[in-house]
């Protein structure tokens, strides 16, 4: 998948002619993803739900508090996209937004049960919990990551992380519990993003003005590189929609990455922390890295 | 009749006192070349109390090196230092007054340092000359204000002080010649100390001492603008731009200023500008830095020329790939002039477009804002019709300007602004902040930054003003505010007035121009991000890492 990638970067005229999905937004690139004309948005912005916490806070909220959720067919089979709109608040999930991500997974799941097996795609560009919503923008993160983990047995979740603004705070942890991930080399994932980290150790510990720092550790390419996402895909409309119908076709895997505690474990006994590796070397410590005598798979 | 007796009189004290001075400094050098450990010492040996200086700091490039060696000089042997500066960019070039190592200023510009710049002003640290535009700075060099001194930047020097000074040469020659023809030192830090140059850019006769930085200068892509950061309106007014100024006008020589409103005109020449059939017909010959957003407009074959001020870091490839476009040396590389570019600028292109932060009701504008003393830079030298020119031109004669038989036509200078900058702050207002800023600095004349009586044309997401055409000053006036949309200057405009302006031709809207406001949309834009402008280049585009995202 790299090296099909790379050859597309190289091929000029390909690039240019390319219908970029970085360029869309949520709601576009949700519409995208899907059969043609089976896209049917439920609590859109004319059902006007939105965030009562923002105005008194001198912000302007909007009526689908910038996430956009969308029932159709992928490649023939039902399928809902959860897209974050990058372009509302930074992509922050408040208490409204996070509760339409929640409930439309575990609809999904619904339907599941009820013998409609029905897959989700979340679109992830967000810096996370929403600053203004504060505490209830972080147990709604927690509803998600739970009804995530209702659906995932049932059908596949997968996560496309596109760029231009990439997974953090505590929707990457959501990220992480997906049944896929794909990325672009533009799309960046998380726990804090690299401002934060900046604010929080100085820039001394990670310049956040640092470009080819930011994405040699959090970028598509590291985290494809070293298997923290799935698939690395070029900025495509057509590519990223035939990934994501090739995720959800592979089916539910028996464990999930989440759930491999122990090859999580020994990727951390390989690297020292007082002596990180260069995020160039991470991929082959990392795979060289075996899980310990007697640890759970 | 008597004879007054001529008085004996020395005529070559300036070379006895640069025999002397680099007398002092023989200690420290080899041959030319002066040891990096020991500079300090050497600017303290060659610098006299109440020297001229001319120390690099273009807009792009800086002589870092020693202008942190002239900041830690020891303000009892060097002081009272007069600066010659024409992009105050360090914090050192301020650092040297707040030590008393230097009192009075003469520059440029002094964006990224305005802030300080005010503070040293109010605290009476610095005595300002005057606020030039660039070449007048360099012009003053040549005749009040010659340099004893001049401390300069460049990518290579060999033994015999040949210099290279690489695609960014900018200013360097000029300043280089107006110390070494009138018998000033001139001190060059450079990146590297070679056998044999690249290119010999500045001869070595001209040049006193070189010293190898310990690491490379200062330089900064300006000019580079992401096309990801271009929105609707910017590629609305682009349109307009296009159709209400550049076809109407047939103006196929010209200048672009630095922002993301003239970045969009040039990316959307190879979608919308090819559909309108005005390849060949407009944009050939420019005088300009090599912009990465032109780099599309290059590839489809709309570009004959382009003369450069400066290089600009991650075009270095490009540019050498496409010697029929760009002036480049036997080596290959560019060979910018900031001074010529200028001179080019003034006299042989019909057309500056560029944005401001703020245009007062007659249309004067101005980049100063309150507490902020930034200074001019080359705008007002593009940003005016000189009227030393007598070369005629089809775009030029569609300005008619002039008495019988004085009939003449005049350059297109052109403001291209929205009527609200980021965060709602109005880009018309009522009266600029450089007034005050001008009253409080107490200098003889506001800082004004393009002169209204030179602006022909004012572009914003409303439409095309077309001031040229105005009769008195009330209709320019109004003219101007039928295009400056609900800010103070435009609020109390009436539908029926904009009515008669565009009948009379004075305003155009987008519907008088034909452009279809539902297509400005970034689906426009020939490149979307950088990736797509390395992608045009076939990769002979490095883009600099910060603007990478990838």
């Amino acid at each position: 998948m790299t090296s099909r990638t790379h050859d597309v970067y190289a091929d000029w005229r390909a690039l240019l002619d390319r219908a970029s999905f970085i360029e869309l937004g949520a709601r576009a690139r949700a519409v995208a993803l899907l059969d043609t004309g089976t896209a049917r948005e439920l609590c859109g912005p004319f059902d006007r739900i939105e965030s009562p916490w923002l105005e008194p806070q001198g912000v302007v909220p909007e009526s689908d508090d910038g996430v956009i959720v969308v029932k159709g067919r992928l490649d023939g089979r039902p399928a809902v996209v959860i897209a974050v709109e990058q372009a509302f608040r930074g992509g922050g999930v408040g208490e409204v937004s996070g509760a339409k991500i929640a409930a439309a997974l575990s609809l999904a799941a619904g339907d599941n049960r009820d013998g409609t097996p029905t897959a989700a795609i979340l679109l992830l560009e967000t810096g996370g919990v929403r600053l203004e919503e504060a505490n209830l923008g972080l147990a709604t993160v927690a509803e998600v990551c739970s009804a995530l983990l209702e659906l995932r047995p049932l059908q596949p979740v997968i996560g496309v992380i596109a760029g231009a603004l990439g997974c953090f705070g505590g929707m990457s942890i959501a990220a992480g519990l997906c049944t896929r991930l794909i990325m672009t080399r533009e799309g960046r994932l998380g726990l804090d993003g690299p401002q934060v980290i900046e604010s929080e150790a100085g820039a001394a510990e990670f310049d956040a003005s640092d470009h080819p720092l930011i994405w040699s550790i959090d970028g598509g390419t590291q985290r494809t590189g070293t298997a923290l996402a799935d698939t690395l895909v070029l900025d495509d409309v057509t590519a990223i929609r035939s990934a994501v119908i090739d995720a959800v076709a592979q089916g539910v895997p028996a464990e999930h990455r989440s759930q491999r505690l122990g090859e999580l474990r020994a990727h951390l006994h390989a690297v020292d922390p007082a002596d990180p590796p260069e995020p160039s070397g991470l991929a082959a410590a990392w795979a060289t890295a075996s899980p310990q005598e007697g640890d759970a798979q | 009749m008597i004879l007054t007796t001529a008085v004996t009189r020395d005529w070559t004290q300036r070379r006895t006192a640069k025999r002397e001075r680099l007398e002092a400094v023989r200690s420290l050098t080899s041959g030319r070349v002066l040891a990096a450990g020991r500079i300090r010492d050497a600017l303290q040996a060659l610098l006299r109390p109440g020297d001229r200086v001319a120390l690099e700091g273009d807009n792009q490039k800086q002589a870092d090196f020693l202008a942190e060696a002239l900041a830690g000089c020891d303000p009892e042997v060097v002081h009272d230092l007069h600066l010659l500066i024409s992009s105050i960019s360090l914090r050192e070039h301020l650092d040297v007054f707040e030590r008393g190592v230097a009192r009075r200023l003469d520059f440029s510009y002094a964006g990224p340092q305005s802030t300080r710049m005010a503070q040293l002003l109010a605290d009476g640290k610095v005595d300002v000359g005057a606020i030039h535009t660039y070449v007048e700075l360099y012009a003053r060099m040549f005749v009040d204000l010659t340099p004893d001194v001049a401390l300069l930047c460049a990518e290579q020097a060999d033994r015999d002080g040949n210099l290279y000074t690489g695609p960014a040469t900018e200013d360097t020659p000029t300043i280089a010649e107006a110390v070494a023809f009138h018998d000033g030192v001139v001190l060059v830090q450079v990146n590297e100390l070679v056998d044999h140059v690249t290119r010999v850019d500045i001869p070595g006769d001209w040049v006193d001492l070189v010293v190898e930085s310990p690491r490379p200068f200062a330089l900064e892509p300006l000019f580079t603008r992401d096309p990801r950061h271009i929105g609707q309106v910017e590629i609305l007014m682009a349109m307009l731009a296009l159709r209400g100024v550049y076809e109407r006008h047939g103006v196929t020589t010209l200048n672009h200023g630095i922002g993301y409103d003239t970045a969009a005109i040039e990316l959307i020449l190879p979608t919308y500008g090819e559909e309108l059939g005005l390849r060949g017909k407009i944009c050939k010959h420019w005088t300009l830095n090599p912009h990465p957003t032109l780099i599309p407009a290059i590839e489809s074959g709309w570009v004959e020329s382009v003369h450069c001020f400066g290089g600009e870091p991650g075009t270095e490839r490009y540019v050498a790939a496409r010697p029929d476009v760009f002036f480049t040396g036997r080596d290959g590389s560019l060979r910018s002039n900031r001074v010529l570019c200028q001179l080019a600028g003034q006299y042989a292109v019909d057309m500056f477009i560029g944005s401001s932060l703020q245009i007062d009701a007659r249309a004067n504008s101005s980049t100063v804002t309150e507490g902020r003393l930034a200074g001019f830079g080359g705008a007002p030298n593009m940003g005016h019709d000189p009227h030393g020119r007598r070369h005629a031109s089809a775009a030029w004669l569609s300005l008619p300007t002039g008495e019988a038989p004085a009939l003449r036509g005049r350059k297109l200078v052109v403001q291209i602004t929205q009527t609200f900058r980021s965060g709602g702050t109005p880009a018309f207002v009522e009266s600029l902040d450089a007034i005050q800023v001008g009253k409080d600095a107490g200098m003889p004349i506001p800082p004004i930054m393009i002169y209204g009586d030179d602006v022909s044309h004012v572009v914003t997401e409303e439409g095309v003003a077309y001031l040229y055409k105005a009769t008195s000053l009330s209709e320019r006036c109004e003219a101007l505010a039928a295009i400056a949309g609900a800010t103070p200057v435009g609020r109390d405009m009436t539908e029926r007035r904009v009515e008669e302006l565009r009948r009379d031709g004075l305003v155009a809207l987008p519907e008088d121009l034909k452009v279809d406001v539902r297509r400005a949309d970034r689906s426009l834009l020939a490149a979307r991000g950088i990736e797509d402008l390395v992608a045009w280049s076939g990769g002979l585009y490095d883009p600099p890492a910060g603007f990478r995202t990838w």
